[in-house]
C-alpha cells in the first residue's frame, strides 16, 4: 500500500505547489498522462482482483510513463509523431476501456 | 461411425487475423500482476526491507508529482501561445499604423505633385494643361462636383425569414447601371464614394458587391456627374433603364432615381504609371537619374488595356 500512499501525497503535492514542467519535455506530456491513467486503472482492477503488488504497480507505471514518452520522442525523430502518437492513445483508451470494465464489474457485479 | 468431420477438428480462431486487437482488449492487465500473485502463493509472503519500502515510496511520490504536474501543465492555458498572440495584436496595430501614415503622406505628395505640375504647365503650355484636367476627369485622377444624377438601388425587404438572392442587389444589377451611365454620357461615375475609372471592376465575393476590391453594404448609391435631365433620359432608352424597371416590378428593389445640383465626387486611388515614353524634341532635365534614355516602355495597347 506504500506506493497507493506515496502517490496520493506526490498527487496533493503536484496540486499544491503547481511545479512547472520543462518546455523541452511538454510534447512528452498527453501521452505519459495517458499511459499513467492506464497504469492505474490496472492498478486498480489488479486491487479489486486481490492480486494488487507495490513493486509491479510502480514498474508498470513508471516504464508505461517512460515508454510512452520514448514512442513519441522516436516518433517525432522519424516524422511519424503524430501517427505513433494516434496508435499508442488506441491502444492504452482500449486498455483502458477494458480495465474500467472489469473494475465496474467488480463493484456492481454488472 | 464415420462422420464427415472425419479427422480432428481443426482449432481454428475465427477471427485469428485479429489477434493483436484481441490482445489487447482481453489481456489489459499486466500479465506480471498474476505472475508475482502466483509466485507469491507458491512461496509466501516476503518480508519488505525497510529500504525497499523507502525507495517505492519515494518513486510513487514522485509519479505522483510528475503526472499531476503534468496534467496541469496540460490544462493551463499555454503562456508562449499567449505571449505570441499579444505580440502578434501590437504588430498589426504597429503596421497598420504605418500604413496609414504612409496613406496620408502618398496622398500629401500627390497633391503636391499635382500643384507643382499645375504651377508648371500653366506657365509654359496652356493647351497641355487643359488636355491634362480634361483627362484627370475621364481618368478619375482628381475630384469632380458638379451636377448629376443620383441612383440609388437598395434590397427589397425579406418576405419571412428566407433570403432570396434575386431580391438583392447584385453586382451584374450596377455592372448594368453604370455601363448605362457611360453610355448615356455620364462624365464621372462613383458608387458609395468610390469613383469609379476604366481600370475598376465591379464584381461580387460570396454575398457582397466589390467595387475595385472595396466591399460595399446596400444602400449603393450611383452618382453619375453630367447633364441630369440628359442622362435620365438617355439612360431610359438604353437597356439599363429597362433592366432598373424589371428590378422595381419584378424583384422589389428599390429604385430611386433623383437629380442633384452639385455631386461632389472623389478622387479615384491613384493610377498605376504602366507605360511612359518621351515625346519627340523635349529635352529631358539634366542631373537626373537615367538622363538621356528614355525610361518606361511598352505597347500603347498595355496602357489602355483592361
Amino acid at each position: 500500500m506504500i506506493a497507493v500512499l506515496g502517490l496520493v501525497i506526490g498527487v496533493v503535492a503536484g496540486l499544491l505547489f503547481e511545479p512547472t514542467v520543462p518546455v523541452s519535455l511538454q510534447p512528452y506530456l498527453p501521452i505519459a498522462v495517458v499511459a499513467a491513467l492506464d497504469a492505474l486503472f490496472g492498478g486498480l482492477r489488479a486491487l479489486l482482483d486481490g492480486i494488487f503488488d507495490d513493486r509491479v504497480f510502480l514498474v508498470s507505471f513508471l516504464s508505461n510513463v517512460v515508454v510512452a514518452a520514448l514512442i513519441v520522442f522516436l516518433g517525432d525523430q522519424l516524422g511519424v509523431g503524430s501517427q505513433l502518437s494516434t496508435g499508442v492513445v488506441v491502444v492504452l483508451g482500449i486498455r483502458i476501456f477494458s480495465n474500467a470494465a472489469a473494475i465496474r464489474r467488480h463493484l456492481f457485479k454488472a | 461411425m464415420t462422420s464427415r468431420h472425419g479427422g480432428l477438428p481443426t482449432a481454428r480462431v475465427p477471427d485469428a487475423s485479429m489477434s493483436l486487437l484481441n490482445d489487447v482488449a482481453r489481456t489489459p492487465l499486466e500479465p506480471a500482476y498474476q505472475t508475482v500473485a502466483d509466485q507469491r502463493a507458491r512461496e509466501g509472503r516476503r518480508r519488505a526491507t525497510v529500504r525497499y519500502r523507502t525507495m517505492s515510496g519515494l518513486l510513487a511520490v514522485a509519479l505522483g508529482l510528475a503526472t499531476t504536474s503534468a496534467a496541469l501543465a496540460l490544462r493551463a492555458p499555454q503562456p508562449a501561445v499567449l505571449a505570441a498572440r499579444a505580440i502578434l495584436e501590437k504588430q498589426i496595430g504597429e503596421r497598420t499604423a504605418a500604413v496609414d501614415g504612409l496613406r496620408m503622406q502618398n496622398a500629401e505628395t500627390a497633391q503636391k505633385i499635382a500643384a507643382l505640375q499645375a504651377t508648371v504647365l500653366a506657365a509654359r503650355d496652356s493647351p497641355l494643361v487643359e488636355q491634362l484636367a480634361a483627362d484627370s476627369v475621364l481618368s478619375g485622377a482628381s475630384a469632380l462636383t458638379g451636377p448629376g444624377l443620383r441612383i440609388t438601388l437598395s434590397d427589397a425587404p425579406d418576405v419571412g425569414t428566407v433570403v432570396d438572392p434575386d431580391r438583392r442587389v447584385q453586382d451584374v444589377d450596377l455592372q448594368i447601371l453604370v455601363n448605362g451611365l457611360w453610355a448615356a454620357g455620364a462624365e464621372a461615375i462613383a458608387v458609395n464614394d468610390h469613383r469609379l475609372t476604366s481600370m475598376t471592376a465591379i464584381r461580387s465575393a460570396g454575398s457582397a458587391i466589390l467595387v475595385d476590391l472595396n466591399p460595399l453594404v446596400g444602400p449603393y448609391v450611383v452618382d453619375a456627374i453630367g447633364d441630369a435631365s440628359d442622362l435620365q433620359t438617355r439612360l431610359a432608352r438604353v437597356s439599363a433603364g429597362q433592366h432598373l424597371a424589371t428590378l422595381r416590378t419584378t424583384y422589389s428593389i428599390g429604385v430611386d432615381v433623383s437629380a442633384k445640383r452639385s455631386l461632389e465626387l472623389p478622387a479615384a486611388s491613384l493610377p498605376e504609371l504602366r507605360s511612359a515614353s518621351v515625346p519627340v524634341g523635349v529635352p529631358l532635365l539634366k542631373g537626373s537619374a537615367g538622363a538621356g534614355t528614355p525610361t518606361g516602355s511598352g505597347s500603347p495597347s498595355e496602357a489602355g488595356a483592361g
